[in-house]
């Protein structure tokens, strides 16, 4: 049943946990935080949204792209693993500087792997939530 | 956390996951998993050398001198974080497979003309089936291993 | 000849890429995904195959390939190496995950196979890195990454059976992980160390309470996995729920995993330990060969009938443990070399024969043993009724197949030994074996078909029928090539089991240093 104070909490939430999602993934390069962390934190949006939508609009609109994700994100993950192999070893890191006007940004192949794992988590955790959350589930047909 | 507390602690952990393991109910299956796995957990933590507010990572590379005492072993905290990630993976599925089971048991029962024919998993003869009778000992392991909480437990 | 050592990484990458890849080709209607699925795990698998071909013959040569990850000095990084030992489970792993992909797409339904062959590969990922990993806590990771993928596969059908048996194997799975997890967080604080080589160094000198600790911590670990006695009781109430084809890989590779693990880690980090235990081996092995035995003639449907003798043939292997721990360096190299050949064995016959007993399921509508069902299958399909009676025979023990070789190697050492009682068992156990197989033959394949039972199989037409038989004929192959030429086949389990039991030769491959660099200053850990 969907519920009016939670689809309000939820345009103003999801937003704001991508945000934050963002913000973790980036921090994570040098601080506590990382693709994990991210993950999950993004996922809660989606729970969010399943609370406050019903899982079946939620469903329709992300199902289709979980399995390609997780199959993106491990590609991305081995992907920077074998990248190493530049520098001499597999796993060994790769690092870049990126001019962005006044910023200089670094980076280097674990953004790579973090991006890699954040996908992961992501779609593995949003198909778990979407599998607990099914409508249909104690109703005899 | 000294070394006592913590091994107080681990052990309270896995005493309390193995009485839940063995109840028959899913739910307090998983919970006694999730436990003896935090046990685990605290027992790998307490692998390298307990210290208070020290972080795991030098703090200055300039003025370390090769003094250990300064930081504490990343290692267990790697292992340990490798280790809740696992779990809570392999939790998370375990949920969703009890939940998928339940939902199906209040489908269709345990009856034996349910499409749950044992040799036939993937329900690819089912169809085939469906003329004949059924034989008891394809069924056999729809048991009740997992049993449904009784209506005196449930409450 | 000459390998380079960055080819190991080939291994996990060629069957994680093209898992990855495959999961990306989903969304795109349903037989078109599947399609490309199917091809790119193909394409992985034989990549894979070809990868594991030049490692067999270089490490059968005596050379030990050492892969340092990430450039790291050795207890520091994660350490990767392949010696015969390895090489050769890669070998026949790659060969089974081949032969079970062309099985699958022989046998599967269309609308079961979205995503199974990734999570195959997924499977093939976890199981060749726990074979070509050097690092404790890597072990435990890649037994985890292959446990998922089980778990995904064994319950993919979503039948209720399936999901009550994978509960079982996802608990007892799990819990046998949290016991190794243990063992190492036991091993990290005594040894201050995960990599093998450098405990290879350590822990024999540990006090031995915390030895016997961390032996019996990884004993049950690893033999829950392996499905020895006391401990197998997940693997009969899980593996016959699945599709064929994921019972067939499991039967091949999961429990011989576990094996393998005994095999590596006791020789090389417990020396003087296991020599204590021999006996204590012994009457596991014995154990697990009866009662394995004993619950496959008392249970009634095929594929529960091959899944107990899975545990019973477990129990040889083990068999070939207890000779290897003996101080007699001849007598434990004969002894491990007899049980690798039979881990081998297994592999290539177990895959083959739970393969032709699934499309012996398949082909009858059913798995039951006690009705009239499956009977005359000889005369509905005879080619498989062949290739199962190879298989049966091969697993009985029979000439000229390597479980004929592989039980008189066993039988050798034991007598050569002197231990008559597991002899004696091993002997009992290959003739309730034979029993059991005349048994399935004589209710699935003898006789007459009945009129009534008669089912349209799901694998008639001809292109299913090639594609399901032929990877059995192949495993099939390999089984008597190992039988009729045993000669040359058996130098290489010699040679692995020789750098198996070669503790300093390990160490040395490995170079373990004992002094951390940092900063320009260096000084002595512990």
């Amino acid at each position: 049943m969907p519920e009016l104070y939670l689809r309000l909490l939820d345009r103003v939430l999801t937003p704001i946990l991508l945000v934050l999602a963002a913000y973790l993934f980036l921090r994570g390069h040098n601080e506590p935080g990382g693709g994990f962390i991210a993950g999950l934190a993004a996922a809660s949006a989606i729970q969010l949204q399943i609370l406050s939508l019903g899982d079946e609009p939620v469903r329709r609109r992300y199902a289709r792209f979980l399995h390609p994700m997780a199959g993106l994100g491990l590609f991305i993950a081995l992907l920077s693993a074998i990248l190493g192999i530049l520098r001499g070893g597999y796993f060994s890191s790769l690092w870049g500087k990126v001019q962005l006007g006044e910023v200089e940004l670094e980076l280097g192949t674990p953004l790579l792997f973090d991006l890699g794992v954040f996908l992961i988590v992501f779609s593995v955790i949003v198909s778990f939530l979407l599998a607990l959350s099914r409508q249909d589930e104690g109703k005899t047909p | 956390m000294s070394g006592l507390t913590a091994a107080i602690l681990v052990g309270a952990l896995f005493a309390t996951g193995a009485y839940l393991i063995l109840r028959r109910d899913p739910i307090k299956l998983i919970l006694g998993l999730t436990m003896v796995s935090y046990g685990v957990n605290v027992l790998l933590f307490t692998s390298s050398t307990l210290r208070k507010g020290i972080p795991p990572v030098i703090a200055d590379k300039k003025t370390f001198t090769g003094d250990i005492s300064q930081f504490v072993d990343p290692l267990p905290q790697a292992l340990v974080l490798t280790a809740i990630v696992i779990s809570f993976g392999i939790v998370a599925f375990l949920v969703v497979l009890v939940s998928r089971r339940n939902m199906l048991v209040e489908q269709y029962g345990k009856a034996p003309d349910a499409p749950t024919a044992i040799n036939d998993p993937f329900g690819a003869t089912a169809h085939y089936l469906s003329g004949l009778d059924a034989d008891p000992d394809d069924y056999e392991w729809v048991d009740d291993t997992f049993r449904e909480p009784a209506q005196s437990e449930r409450s | 000849m000459h390998v380079d050592p960055n080819w190991l990484a080939a291994f996990i990458a060629a069957p994680g890429v093209a898992a990855s890849l495959g999961l990306l080709f989903t969304g795109w209607g349903l037989r078109r995904s599947v399609a490309w699925q199917y091809r790119l795990a193909l394409i992985g698998a034989l990549i894979n195959f070809a990868v594991s071909v030049p490692v067999l013959l270089v490490t059968q040569a005596g050379n030990r390939l050492v892969l340092q990850m990430g450039l790291y000095q050795a207890p520091f990084g994660i350490t990767v190496i392949a010696d015969a030992l390895s090489g050769l489970m890669l070998f026949f792993t790659a060969l089974v995950a081949v032969t079970t992909l062309i099985y699958a797409r022989g046998t599967l339904d269309d609308r079961d196979r979205l995503n199974f062959y990734p999570l195959l590969l997924l499977l093939i990922m976890g199981v060749n890195g726990a074979f070509l990993t050097g690092d404790m806590f890597n072990l435990y990771v890649f037994f985890e990454v292959l446990l998922v993928g089980s778990f995904a596969l064994l319950t993919l059908g979503g039948q209720i059976g399936q999901i009550n048996g994978g509960i079982r194997y996802v608990l007892l799975n799990m819990l046998a992980s949290t016991f190794f997890l243990a063992a190492a967080g036991v091993i990290y604080g005594t040894a201050g160390t995960l990599n093998m080589a450098q405990l290879a160094e350590r822990l024999p000198q540990a006090p031995p309470s915390v030895q016997l600790l961390i032996a019996g911590l990884l004993m049950i670990a690893f033999s829950t996995k392996a499905g020895l006695f006391p401990l197998f009781f997940w693997l009969p109430a899980s593996y016959h729920t699945a599709h064929p084809a994921v019972t067939a890989l499991f039967g091949g590779l999961l429990t011989k995993l576990g094996v393998y693990t005994l095999f590596r880690i006791y020789p090389l980090l417990f020396p003087e330990l296991l020599q204590e235990w021999q006996g204590f081996v012994f009457v596991v092995a014995a154990l697990t060969m009866i009662t394995g035995i004993f619950g496959a003639m008392a249970v009634n449907t095929m594929r529960r009938v091959l899944s107990f003798h899975i545990i019973s043939q477990v129990g040889y292997m083990i068999m070939g443990l207890g000779l290897a721990a003996t101080g007699n360096p001849a007598m434990a190299t004969f002894g491990l070399a007899a049980g690798i050949l039979y881990v081998v064995h297994q592999m290539l016959v177990k895959t083959a024969i739970l393969m032709a007993g699934g499309a012996a399921e398949l082909e009858a509508g059913s798995g039951s043993l006690l009705r009239e069902r499956m009977m005359g299958l000889r005369q509905r399909a005879p080619a498989l009724a062949v290739i199962f009676f190879i298989a049966a025979m091969s697993l009985a023990g029979l000439p000229p197949s390597s479980g004929f070789v592989s039980k008189l190697w066993l039988l050798q050492g034991a007598i050569d030994a002197g231990h008559w009682a597991i002899a004696a068992v091993s002997l009992i156990v290959s003739l309730f074996t034979l029993m059991s197989m005349l048994r399935i033959w004589q209710k699935a394949f003898w006789g007459y078909p009945k009129a009534e039972y008669q089912v349209p199989s799901p694998i008639a037409t001809p292109s299913r029928q090639w594609l399901t038989l032929a990877p059995i004929a192949v495993l099939l192959a390999f089984s008597l090539w190992i039988g009729i030429f045993s000669g040359p086949a058996l130098q290489w389990f010699d040679t692995a089991a020789a750098q198996a039991l070669d503790r300093a030769g390990y160490i040395q491959a490995v170079s373990p240093t004992n002094t951390i660099e940092y900063l320009g200053g260096s000084y002595d850990a512990k």
